[in-house]
């Protein structure tokens, strides 16, 4: 399914989230996430009815320390362009079955939800957080923690967070076999990304990897008596879906939250996604005429398309 | 528009109209009717049957006047209880006729009057009465007419009549004819069976001709009036009604004269538009509606061409595609691309000026690419359309702010063949960066690096204002709203106070940037931006503008316009046949990109000099030292020679590429050569400072041949080194040279041409100087390094004025040229213009302060473009700058001089002309670049050197040497590069806005031209104390200006079809409207008084310091300084804004969703 109809239509559902709870079903994609209004067409994010506003309390000065590098006035808007296009990418990517949601309060924490569809733990839907450390890039690689602690070798029984830094020990290093140092800057942050993060998050469900758990049961279950384990996780499987309408964790009108399917809410909005094409924001018909190509594919002379293109 | 849905409504309108008058009496009783009717074709039969061909007048006035009540009668019956669908004329379906129609087709009386007639012969008056009868027959009828034979037939045998030779049709009944072609296509597009039955039941010997009514319509087509009007609308109806029909289709375009008419026509209409387009102003680079809407001859041309858009937006593809190829072979080629290659500055103006319009007028994309196809294809002696308009670029006149304009109009086009011609070839092989980058091409600014870069390379001294304001303005909005602890439900630890508030911001844009605030109730996902209840789009200039200094209104609104700009881009561009990313077309399998020409002057306007010096290391005569020193020596002596003439250098190329070099001075006193003193012959005798123009060539011409052509980017080689060598003594010659050289390609040849040429300054020798530092390290950053000892020396190229202003007294004669005055633009902007009255106290405020000192310059309401309002005579000017010879060649004794004498020359005439010189000051830089460019490259890699294409070449030499371009340049030239950097193609973004890139040696970044512009402005800086001030004070005009121009907004942009017709360069609270109003009075009256501000600016001047001794020049001197610096500080908070602009393209692009390709069903 194109991502891109699913991301601008959810806004619609981010709105009505308040009243309505939304629930799970089949089509669990389109309510994994309220409003992303920011990328792409970066459209206003509305504002739920219970979400309160932050006031702004601190002062100018305050902000302007935090930046990163010489331009403290332009700093913040680096962060956040930072996590936009990281966003962005995520969504380029298409990771299947991974559903991600910046907070309403804060950038640097990004709901989740992940879909396992085969596997050991197929049928598994697990709500997730994605925490950026707030040097961000600068910093350490995000820390993904399930809403509830899944059983898995490498997630925490206790916390529920995911090992990843075994994945990343070095965030944003460079990357082995690569040695481009022409220019650092480039070179050494480019590597990683958070959509990384996700994609490994996906993988440790369908391969298991019992090196160092942090649950040393799963990981002794695991390669001690698989059956054994597998009952677990079918266990744990059905704990998570059965808390899957539960109220989001967390207080926030962006969180992800599933409610059952609604054919008054669900079906508009549905179709709505499937039909979406997205424009440009206030694109309007005088523009039609842009945008003109006749280079053939493949070519690059000018006017090597076909001269006379079928007429309407 | 559609011009077609416009003129459907007119046929029923018209008609419900005029049938309530005379409906009335006859409304009565059908039956009635019809007795009347017979009774008066009773006494008309009789007539008609009398044999005698000799019927008296009597017979013809009782005739005429039953027939007039017949036809009466007629056109109101009405039909019959219509059964089947009306107007189904070849099926069974007719519906029943009425009585009266009934007896008319059984005895097929309108035939036997109109044979009659004819038989008779047809004098004009019983002619012009049949025509406005059928008119009124078939405008007014209340069932169908035309579908009866014998409506028909009688119809087409008086339109046959009115064809024929010798009857034909008297201009005086022209009218009755063209209304009644009308009245028929009307009735025609309402029932489309009757095109077939007028195009088959032809009366045979019309032969060729048998579509009647489309043969007697052409020859209207370009008619003026209403009249035009008509027949154009007809014709248009036949158009769409034949769209198809295969067999009328083929008719026109086979049979009739219909697409070669039409499209000579516009050869015909071009031919008189005025030659010269005499504007006051200096900021004017564009034709409005308004503006040609008071010019009779560019209307008559604009409906022709509006014309033809409408015919092929309806017509049959047949006809569409002879159309097109008319308008291409009979106009384009053969009128346009003369009229492009004029050699006057004027003419050159004109019709770059004239093609932009057209290019904003077209919107049929067939015809559009038959314009760019004409752009980019033909080659007109051997140079491409787009070749010749990228080398005005480089002029330093309004011709180079036309030429900026159409290049805009052009990019926005967002067309693929041509992004591809102009930039994309060239940076296809990747060659230009270091191969182990080409990894990075796709990478976007994702940690905003490359913003933070170019934000960086804000000059401090520009900083101290935004400083304030932006903490006014911006950090409670955007700052402030830190966050202060994310959530406590947080199981994981958050520090508290992150700067990450990316929901906060996102919600922010919309109302830190004014009325955007979408609702939150917003359920259309596709409209976010701009949410129902907000009908402005985000940079409309209804913008509130926030109060007080806040022009600079922040980086916010350059991100939403940098968002708006890359989302439109991209989706424009998403059916290119690439990506364009470095990897889909193949570097490697890419065609090497042409070049840089030899022959295309656009690159370099001076680079000879350094050409030259590289030709001797690839294997001249002469050892690299010595040619080197032969470099400086030649360029010293062009500088002294400058000294003489105003310093400005006519390039002139020749067939065979050869480039000769003459003063721009000389050239203009070619004509007073007898009365002044003939400039050459006061060279000083000196041979190392060769003094004549000529000498150029010659040194030119002395390393080898072979050697010369070599050179990788020399514009200048080929074997024209003899002849040029023919002239090197003697600047006498000079004018006899330019036409050995053959018929020359380049405008610049004749006397008549003015300040436009290309021209080269002297600066080659300051650059030369530095260049050959630069060389010898040999590397890219380099080149900014070099070019940033520039700015001491850039002062001495603002002389330009001077030619503008000598060779305007001499255009004025000329007799057609179209004047804009403030008046001329008034169709649509009269009220604005009032409400500029009514708002602009504050404004003229803000101005007297700006100006404060400069004495009441009421002078300068004469309008600053026009010469003739000029205080000083040139009988005055030219004495006073003979004075200034004499003294500056006492003093050019010592070298060390000579930069002193350089100023000293050049002021005394840029301080002249106030307004049109802020133009002419900006062309050196070209020259310098393409200088750097050539040398840069490593010797021995002939061919696959890296070169980035001529635009990008000259678009950054101007860009280098902002702080000399007038404001107006500098806003358009802004413009462009950022409209380029919309473009989302990896290999253009990463060009253009990735500062981490390392690109090969030779090839100069954005980032290394701005750094150097950033060089000069900060020394500049400097070097006036009072810099803070004066920025400011630019700002706040600015700003002023800006809303002024905002209050006019509501009047709308004109209608022509891309709305942003004007160049919306900077942002629109700085640029867009600095633009628009071309004439404003307060404009004109700014730049006026800013001509007259010398007494403040120049004290401040160093060079005034320096001649402080000095009588006569103080007055001259100063207000060139005064230029100057007004050019400096404007550039100076251009620059910023620029810089901004980038930053936010940078992020943006970053953070944009690529369309997908081709799903354009819904459109």
């Amino acid at each position: 399914m194109n991502l891109n109809p699913f991301w601008s239509m959810s806004t619609n559902t981010g709105r009505k989230r308040s009243d309505c709870e939304e629930q799970s079903g089949e089509q669990q994609q389109q309510r994994a996430s309220p409003a992303r209004p920011s990328f792409g067409k970066k459209q206003l994010p509305s504002i739920p009815k219970n979400a309160v506003p932050i006031t702004k309390p601190a002062s100018p000065a305050a902000t302007a320390q935090l930046a990163n590098g010489t331009h403290a006035s332009y700093g913040p808007f680096y962060l956040e362009y930072s996590l936009l296009a990281e966003f962005t990418l995520v969504i380029k990517q298409k990771l299947p079955g991974i559903y991600v949601q910046p907070s309403y309060k804060s950038a640097l924490m990004w709901f989740g939800v992940i879909f396992i569809r085969h596997g050991l733990y197929q049928d598994g839907v697990f709500k997730f957080t994605v925490y950026i450390p707030d040097n961000y890039p600068d910093g350490e690689c995000p820390r993904v923690v399930f809403d509830i602690p899944v059983f898995h070798p490498l997630v925490d029984p206790v916390s529920g967070e995911l090992d990843v830094r075994r994945a990343f020990t070095k965030w944003s290093s460079v990357p082995h076999g690569l040695f481009l140092q022409l220019d650092s800057d480039t070179a050494l942050r480019n590597h990683n990304h958070i959509w990384q993060v996700l994609m490994y998050a996906r993988t440790v469900f369908y391969k298991i990897n019992t090196m160092e758990p942090l649950n040393p049961e799963a990981a002794v279950l695991y390669d001690k008596d698989v059956q054994l384990f597998k009952s677990k996780v079918i266990d744990s499987v059905k704990l998570c879906n059965s808390h899957l309408f539960d109220q989001p964790k967390m207080d926030d009108p962006y969180a992800i939250s599933f409610s059952s399917w609604n054919p008054a809410i669900h079906d508009e909005a549905k179709e709505r996604m499937f039909s979406h094409k997205r424009r440009p924001e206030d694109h309007h018909k005088g523009l039609q005429v842009s945008g003109l190509s006749w280079v053939k594919p493949g070519s690059t002379q000018p006017f090597s398309k076909d001269d006379n293109p079928p007429l309407s | 528009m559609s011009w077609l849905s416009r003129l459907t409504p007119r046929g029923p309108e018209g008609r419900s109209s005029r049938n309530v008058a005379p409906s009335s009496p006859c409304t009565a009783d059908p039956e009635t009717c019809l007795m009347v009717f017979e009774n008066h074709w009773r006494q008309v039969s009789w007539v008609l049957e009398q044999q005698d061909p000799s019927s008296s007048s009597d017979d013809l006035t009782a005739v005429r006047n039953h027939t007039d009540q017949m036809l009466c009668l007629l056109a109101e019956e009405r039909p019959g209880e219509c059964e089947g669908p009306p107007g189904a004329v070849t099926s069974g379906n007719v519906p029943p006729i009425g009585p009266i129609l009934d007896l008319v087709v059984s005895e097929n009386v309108l035939e036997r009057v109109v044979q009659w007639h004819l038989r008779r012969g047809l004098d004009p008056d019983s002619q012009g009465a049949l025509l406005k009868l059928f008119e009124m027959l078939i405008g007014q009828s209340q069932q169908p007419l035309l579908q009866h034979k014998a409506v028909l037939q009688p119809l087409l045998g008086l339109l046959g009549a009115c064809a024929e030779p010798q009857l034909g049709c008297p201009p005086s009944l022209e009218n009755s004819l063209v209304l009644l072609l009308n009245q028929i296509c009307v009735s025609m597009a309402r029932a489309p069976a009757v095109l077939e039955l007028l195009f088959r039941s032809a009366p045979a010997q019309h032969g060729p001709t048998n579509l009647l009514i489309f043969s007697l319509l052409v020859p209207f087509i370009h008619r003026d009036g209403a009249i035009g009007q008509q027949a154009r609308d007809a014709l248009l109806l036949v158009m769409a009604t034949s769209a198809s029909n295969q067999g009328v289709a083929r008719y026109i375009a086979e049979n009739s004269y219909f697409c070669p008419v039409l499209a000579t026509g516009l050869s015909a209409l071009y031919s008189s538009l005025p030659r010269k387009i005499e504007v006051r102003g200096d900021d004017w680079h564009a034709l409005r509606r308004e503006d040609w809407m008071g010019v009779s001859s560019l209307v008559l041309f604009m409906n022709s061409l509006e014309f033809c858009n409408a015919v092929i937006q309806v017509a049959h593809p047949l006809v569409r595609r002879q159309l097109v190829d008319y308008v291409h072979n009979g106009f384009l080629v053969p009128v346009m691309g003369p009229a492009l290659h004029k050699s006057s500055v004027d003419e050159m103006i004109a019709s770059t000026t004239y093609l932009d319009l057209f290019l904003r007028s077209v919107t049929e994309t067939s015809l559009l690419k038959a314009f760019l196809r004409f752009i980019l294809m033909h080659r007109h002696d051997n140079d491409t359309i787009l070749d010749t308009l990228l080398t005005r670029i480089s002029s330093n006149s309004r011709l180079c702010m036309v030429s900026l304009s159409l290049f805009r109009t052009l990019l926005s086009l967002n067309c693929e063949d041509l992004m591809l011609q102009l930039v994309l070839r060239y940076l296809l092989p990747c060659t230009h960066v270091m191969l182990s980058q080409r990894r990075a091409i796709r990478d976007t600014d994702l940690y905003g690096k490359s913003a933070d870069k170019f934000l960086s390379l804000i000059p401090d001294c520009c900083r101290l204002s935004t400083a304030t304001s932006a903490e006014r303005e911006e950090e409670p909005a955007l700052w402030g709203k830190v966050l202060n602890s994310p959530s406590s439900e947080s199981p994981v630890h958050h520090k508290p106070s992150t700067p990450s508030r990316l929901a906060l911001f996102m919600r922010q844009q919309s109302t830190g940037g004014g009325p955007c605030t979408p609702s939150p109730t917003e359920t259309i996902p596709s409209s976010p931006g701009a949410g129902p209840n907000t009908p402005l789009s985000p940079d409309s200039p209804m913008h509130p503008v926030p109060e007080g200094l806040d022009w600079e209104s922040g980086y916010l609104e350059y991100l939403r316009d940098a968002r708006r700009g890359v989302e439109l881009c991209s989706w424009a561009c998403r059916n290119w046949s690439a990506p364009y990313d470095g990897e889909d077309p193949s570097p490697n399998t890419a065609p090497l990109p042409p070049p840089p020409p030899t022959s295309n002057p656009s690159l370099a306007m001076f680079p000879e000099h350094f050409s030259f010096q590289q030709g001797g290391g690839g294997g001249g005569s002469t050892s690299p030292g010595q040619q080197r020193a032969a470099v400086v020596a030649a360029a010293r002596s062009e500088w002294s020679s400058t000294e003489r003439d105003s310093g400005e250098w006519d390039v002139t190329i020749g067939e065979n590429s050869c480039i000769s070099l003459t003063p721009r001075t000389k050239k203009r006193s070619l004509q007073r050569e007898d009365v002044h003193l003939p400039k050459p012959l006061h060279l000083p005798p000196d041979s190392a400072s060769l003094p004549d123009p000529s000498a150029v060539p010659h040194l030119r011409s002395a390393p080898t041949k072979g050697a010369q052509q070599a050179i990788i980017n020399g514009t200048l080689l080929g074997g024209q080194g003899d002849r040029c060598r023919d002239s090197q003594d003697g600047g006498m010659e000079v004018k006899k040279v330019k036409r050995e050289l053959g018929e020359q390609r380049h405008p610049a040849g004749g006397d008549s041409s003015q300040n436009g040429e290309v021209s080269a300054c002297p600066a080659p020798a300051q650059s030369c100087g530095s260049l050959q530092g630069f060389y010898s390290e040999g590397n890219g950053s380099g080149a900014a390094e070099s070019s940033r000892g520039l700015p001491p020396h850039k002062p001495s190229h603002t002389q330009t004025p001077s030619a503008s202003l000598l060779s305007e007294p001499r255009t004025n004669s000329s007799n057609d040229r179209l004047t804009l005055r403030a008046a001329a633009s008034s169709p649509g902007s009269g009220p604005p213009e009032a409400m500029l009255f009514n708002q602009s106290e504050a404004v003229e405020r803000l101005i007297s302060e700006l100006l404060d000192g400069a004495g009441p310059g009421e002078g300068g309401q004469q309008g600053p473009g026009d010469s003739n309002g000029q205080g000083i005579s040139i009988e005055a000017f030219t004495q006073e700058l003979r004075e200034l010879e004499d003294r500056v060649r006492e003093r050019s004794k010592g070298v060390g001089l000579f930069r002193q004498l350089e100023e000293t020359t050049r002021d005394p005439h840029s301080g002249e002309p106030p307004p049109p010189s802020p133009l002419d000051a900006d062309l050196m830089g070209s020259g310098v670049v393409a200088g750097v460019v050539g040398v840069l490259r490593p010797l021995g890699q002939p061919s696959t050197q890296p070169y980035t294409g001529p635009f990008m070449v000259v678009l950054f030499a101007k860009l280098e040497n902002m702080l000399q371009n007038s404001l107006y340049v500098n806003i358009l030239l802004t413009g462009i590069l950022g409209q380029l950097a919309c473009y989302p193609q990896p290999l253009l973004r990463s060009f253009l806005l990735n500062t981490n890139m390392v690109f090969q040696p030779s090839v100069k970044s954005l980032i290394q031209v701005l750094g150097s512009v950033k060089g000069r402005i900060e020394t500049f800086a400097a070097s006036h104390e009072d810099f803070p001030a004066m920025l400011k004070k630019a700002q706040r005009y600015l700003a002023a200006r800006g809303k002024v121009d905002w209050a006019d907004s509501p009047m709308g942009m004109p209608t022509l079809r891309r709305s942003d017709s004007l160049v919306k360069s900077r942002k629109p609270s700085l640029g867009d409207l600095i633009l628009r109003h071309t004439n404003s009075p307060t404009r004109a009256r700014h730049a006026a008084q800013l001509a007259l501000a010398h007494v403040r600016d120049g004290g401040q001047s160093l060079h005034s310091a320096l001649f402080r001794g000095g009588s006569g020049v103080s007055g001259l001197e100063k207000q060139a300084e005064a230029l100057r610096v007004k050019n400096a500080v404007y550039c100076a908070v251009i620059f910023s804004e620029f810089l901004k602009e980038l930053a936010a393209l940078a992020q943006e692009h970053a953070v944009s969703m690529p369309f997908l390709q081709r799903h354009d069903t819904e459109e």
